[in-house]
C-alpha cells in the first residue's frame, strides 16, 4: 500500500483501518516522532551538562524528570514501536500471508501506545527510567509517578499483544509452502524478540503492581520498613530488562541481515549461522540480568555466575558480525544510505560491545558502574548499532512507504553527521565514566578534564541535533515532492524489493 | 566448504578471549572480595543527601573522613532511606548503600592527600551534590613530617579533584 | 573435523597462558606488598583488557574499512559486471 502524502486517502481510513500495512505506518510515524521529542530532551540534557553549574533548569528536579522522559521515551515508544511497525510492514509479506494473525488486536495494540505515551509524558516522572525503590515508593512525588507506573503497564502490555501476534503470524499462518529454514532472516528476528518478550514481560508486568501497592502503602514489598527488600525489585526489573536489551538489539540485526546481502549483492555468508546466533541470543539473554546489580552487595559466587552469563552473549553476537562482514567480502557493494548506515551502525556495535565486556569483568564493574561509561556504553548501543540500523532501515522503506525516493546526498551528509556526532557524545562519556562522574547529576565538579569533555559531548549532540534536523526535511520534503520511485528495483541494484500489491484495506 | 571451518574458528578464538577475560576479572575479584581481618571497621550511613561515618572507637564525623594511610578499612555501608552508592573513584571503590541492609567493602587508602566520596545511585532532589571529603593522613610518626605538609598543602582546594585514570595506574 | 580439533588446540593453549600469566601476577604482588590495592589491581586489570580490546578492535575495524574500500562497486577491479547471484538468493 503505497501512501500517497499529496492525495491522500482520508485520514479516519487510516486511522481506524486494521490492515497490517497501515498499522505499521502509525507505528512508524508514531515512533518516529517520539524519536524527535526524546531527542529535544536530550538536547536539553546535554545543554544542561554544557558547563557546571545551573545553565538550562532552575533546579535539578526538572533535569530529573527530563532525563526519566528522556529515557522511557527512547527505550518504549522508539526502539520497541518501531520494530514492531516494520515488522507490521514485512512480516505478512514475508510468510506470504494476506494480513496478520489477528488484525483488531494488531490495532489495539497500537492504539495502546498513544494512551502510555500520553500517560508519561503528562505525568513527567523523575524516578530515573528504572525507578528502582524505595526512592520510587517513598520520595518520589505523585501522581507524576503513578501515571509513570500505568503509563508502562499499558505499553507493556501492548508489547505483549504485538509479541503474541508476531509468534502467531510466523508460525501458524506463513504459507505452507514456505518452510521454517526458508524464512528471511528478519522474520527469525522479529520471532526470537516476541519469543524474549513474551517470556520476559510479565515478570515486570507483576513488578510494577507490587510498586503500585507499595506506593498506596498497602503493601511493602520493597519497602524495608515494612520488611520488603528493595534488590528484590531490582531483580524483577532486570530479569525483564536484560532480555529486553536484546528486544532493542535483535530487530536491528534482521534489518542488518535484510540490507547487507541485497546491496553487497551476494547471499548471507551463512544462513544457518544467523538462525543457530539468535537462538543463542534469546536463551542466553536470559542468563545475565544481575549483572547490572554487582555493586547491590552480592555475593563472589552470584557475581561469577552472571558475569558467565553476560559474557556467554558475546559469541552469537560475534556471529552476527562475522556473518555481515563476510557476506560483504566478495560482494559488490553499492553504497547508498541503508548500508552506509549499516556499516557505520557495525563499526559502532562492536565498541559498545567491547565496553560490555568491561562492564562486566566483576572488578572493573566498580569503576565503570553508575558511571557516565554506562551511559556511554548503552548509548552506543541504542544509538550506535540501534538507530543507525533503523534510520538506514527507513531510507531503505522509503519507496515502499512512500512510492517516492528520498534525498540521497541529504541522507549521506546526515549520515556522516550522525556517525562523528554519535563518536564524541558516547566515546567521550566512556571517558568522562573513567574520570569518575557518576551518572544521573544534574550538575558535576568544576574541575578541567571533567568540564571539557562534558564540552566536547555536547557538542556532539549539537550536530546530531543538526543531522536530525536534515533527517526531518529530507522525510517530508522526499514524502511529498521526492522523484517517483522504480518500485521493482528502487536501488538499483538489480534485487528484487519487497511486494508493494498489497491488497487495498478494507477491513 | 570454506564456511564452517572459518566460522568454527573464529568462534574458537572469540570463546578463547572471553576466557581469558573471565577468568582474569575472576582471579582479581577472588583477591579482592575477602576483608583482611585485622581490618578497622567504618561504618558508612547515607541519607538524603549527606554521608555519615563512625569509626570503631566511636568517633564519628559528618560529611568528612579521616583515615589514615596503609591502614586496611572495611566499611560497613547502609542507608536510612533510599539506595545511595558509597563511592571513592581515586580508590576505584564503591558499593550501594541499600537500606535494610549491611553491604562491605574494603581497601587500604595507600595515597595520602584530599578525595572525593560521592553519591553514585540516584537519589532524588541533591544527588548531584551529595558528596563528603575523604582526608587520609599518613601514619603519626611513621613518615617524614616535611614531606607530609608540602603535600598537603599542594593539594590545598576547596575542589575535590576527580580522579585521572592515569595518574593512578601509574603509581 | 580440522575445525574441531583447531578449537581445542587454541582454547588449551589459552587456558594455560592465562593461568600461568594470571598466578605470577598475583604472587607478585603479594611479596611486595602486604595488602592488595584495589586501585591498582583494578587499574591494572582494566589496562590488561583495554590491551586485548584495542588489538581485537583493531583487527575488526581493519576488516571492516578494507571490506568497504575494497569490495565497493566503483572499486577498479569491481568493475567488471559480475552476474549477480541466481535470482538474489536470499533465503
Amino acid at each position: 500500500m503505497v501512501l500517497e502524502v499529496r492525495k491522500p486517502r482520508p485520514l479516519w481510513e487510516i486511522l481506524f483501518s486494521t490492515h497490517h500495512t497501515d498499522i505499521g505506518l502509525l507505528y512508524i510515524i508514531f515512533s518516529i516522532t517520539l524519536f524527535f521529542l526524546g531527542g529535544a530532551l536530550a538536547i536539553s540534557i546535554r545543554t544542561e551538562l554544557f558547563l557546571p553549574g545551573a545553565q538550562l533548569f532552575d533546579d535539578s528536579n526538572t533535569f530529573h524528570r527530563v532525563f526519566t522522559v528522556h529515557g522511557t521515551t527512547m527505550l518504549f515508544l522508539w526502539v520497541i514501536p518501531f520494530a514492531a511497525g516494520i515488522g507490521n510492514y514485512l512480516i505478512p509479506i514475508m510468510v506470504r500471508y494476506k494480513d496478520m494473525a489477528w488484525p483488531k488486536l494488531n490495532a489495539v495494540a497500537f492504539w495502546m501506545l498513544p494512551v502510555g505515551a500520553a500517560l508519561v509524558w503528562l505525568g513527567f516522572a523523575d524516578t530515573g527510567w528504572t525507578a528502582y525503590p524505595p526512592y520510587s515508593i517513598l520520595r518520589a512525588p505523585g501522581p507524576a509517578a503513578e501515571m509513570w507506573i500505568f503509563g508502562l503497564k499499558i505499553l507493556g502490555i501492548s508489547s505483549i499483544l504485538g509479541a503474541i501476534n508476531f509468534v502467531v503470524t510466523i508460525l501458524r499462518m506463513k504459507h505452507p509452502d514456505l518452510p521454517m529454514m526458508k524464512l528471511p532472516l528478519f522474520t527469525w528476528a522479529i520471532l526470537s524478540t516476541s519469543l524474549i518478550l513474551l517470556m520476559s514481560m510479565p515478570t515486570f508486568t507483576a513488578a510494577l503492581i507490587m510498586l503500585y501497592t507499595d506506593r498506596l502503602g498497602v503493601s511493602g514489598f520493597f519497602n524495608p520498613a515494612m520488611g520488603g527488600d528493595p534488590i528484590a525489585y531490582q531483580h524483577l526489573f532486570w530479569f525483564t530488562f536484560h532480555p529486553e536489551v536484546y528486544v532493542f538489539v535483535i530487530p536491528a540485526i534482521g534489518v542488518i541481515y535484510e540490507i547487507i546481502p541485497k546491496f553487497s549483492r551476494k547471499p548471507i555468508f551463512s544462513y544457518t549461522s544467523g538462525i543457530t546466533a539468535f537462538i543463542l541470543l534469546t536463551i542466553v539473554s536470559f542468563a545475565s540480568w544481575a549483572h547490572h546489580m554487582f555493586a547491590t552487595g552480592m555475593s563472589f559466587s552470584e557475581k561469577t555466575v552472571f558475569m558467565i552469563g553476560t559474557l556467554a552473549a558475546v559469541p552469537a553476537s560475534a556471529m552476527h558480525i562475522f556473518n555481515w562482514i563476510a557476506t560483504m567480502w566478495g560482494g559488490r557493494i553499492r553504497f547508498r544510505a541503508p548500508i552506509a548506515f549499516v556499516v557505520g551502525g557495525i563499526i559502532l556495535f562492536f565498541l559498545a560491545g567491547a565496553g560490555g565486556v568491561v562492564n562486566s569483568a566483576m572488578p572493573l564493574d566498580f569503576l565503570t558502574h553508575d558511571s557516565y561509561w554506562v551511559v556511554g556504553h548503552m548509548h552506543l548501543f541504542l544509538m550506535g548499532i540501534i538507530t543507525f540500523a533503523f534510520v538506514g532501515f527507513i531510507f531503505y522503506l522509503f519507496p515502499l512507504i512512500t512510492g517516492r525516493m528520498y534525498n540521497e546526498r541529504a541522507a549521506m551528509v546526515q549520515f556522516w553527521l550522525m556517525f562523528i556526532g554519535v563518536s564524541l557524545v558516547f566515546i567521550t562519556q566512556h571517558l568522562l565514566g573513567l574520570y569518575g562522574m557518576p551518572r544521573r547529576v544534574f550538575d558535576y565538579v568544576p574541575v578541567e578534564p571533567l568540564i571539557t569533555m562534558n564540552q566536547i559531548s555536547t557538542v556532539g549532540a549539537y550536530i546530531l541535533l543538526v543531522a536530525m534536523g536534515i533527517f526531518l526535511f529530507n522525510l517530508i520534503k522526499s514524502a511529498g515532492w521526492g522523484k517517483p520511485a522504480n518500485m521493482e528495483d528502487p536501488f538499483g541494484i538489480q534485487e528484487k524489493y519487497y511486494d508493494y500489491r498489497r491488497r487495498e484495506p478494507h477491513h | 566448504m570454506g564456511h564452517g571451518t572459518l566460522e568454527w574458528v573464529y568462534v574458537g578464538v572469540v570463546v578463547a578471549v572471553l576466557i581469558y577475560i573471565g577468568a582474569d576479572a575472576w582471579n582479581v575479584e577472588r583477591f579482592l572480595d575477602d576483608a583482611p581481618e585485622e581490618a578497622e571497621v567504618v561504618k558508612v550511613t547515607g541519607q538524603q543527601w549527606f554521608w555519615t561515618f563512625e569509626h570503631e572507637d566511636g568517633r564519628r564525623e559528618l560529611g568528612e573522613l579521616h583515615l589514615v594511610k596503609d591502614v586496611p578499612y572495611r566499611f560497613e555501608v547502609t542507608s536510612l532511606d533510599v539506595i545511595h552508592s558509597f563511592n571513592t573513584p581515586d580508590f576505584a571503590t564503591m558499593i550501594d548503600a541499600v537500606p535494610g541492609r549491611i553491604n562491605s567493602i574494603w581497601y587500604v587508602p595507600d595515597q595520602a592527600g584530599e578525595f572525593l566520596i560521592q553519591c553514585r545511585e540516584y537519589c532524588g532532589f541533591s544527588h548531584y551534590q551529595m558528596r563528603a571529603k575523604l582526608f587520609v593522613e599518613e601514619p603519626p610518626g611513621g613518615a617524614e613530617q616535611g614531606a607530609q605538609v608540602t603535600n598537603a598543602s599542594a593539594t590545598t582546594t576547596n575542589d575535590l579533584i576527580p580522579p585521572l585514570g592515569a595518574a593512578a595506574v601509574a603509581s | 573435523m580440522v575445525s574441531y580439533s583447531a578449537l581445542i588446540l587454541i582454547l588449551v593453549a589459552v587456558a594455560v597462558l592465562t593461568l600461568l600469566g594470571v598466578d605470577s601476577a598475583v604472587f607478585g604482588q603479594e611479596t611486595t606488598q602486604r595488602y592488595l590495592s584495589a586501585r591498582i589491581e583494578i587499574w591494572a586489570l582494566f589496562y590488561r583488557l583495554m590491551v586485548v580490546a584495542f588489538v581485537i578492535g583493531a583487527v575488526v575495524m581493519g576488516t571492516m574499512t578494507y571490506v568497504v574500500w575494497r569490495f565497493r562497486e566503483s572499486h577498479p577491479k569491481n568493475r567488471a559486471d559480475i552476474t549477480p547471484a541466481a535470482g538474489g538468493a536470499h533465503h
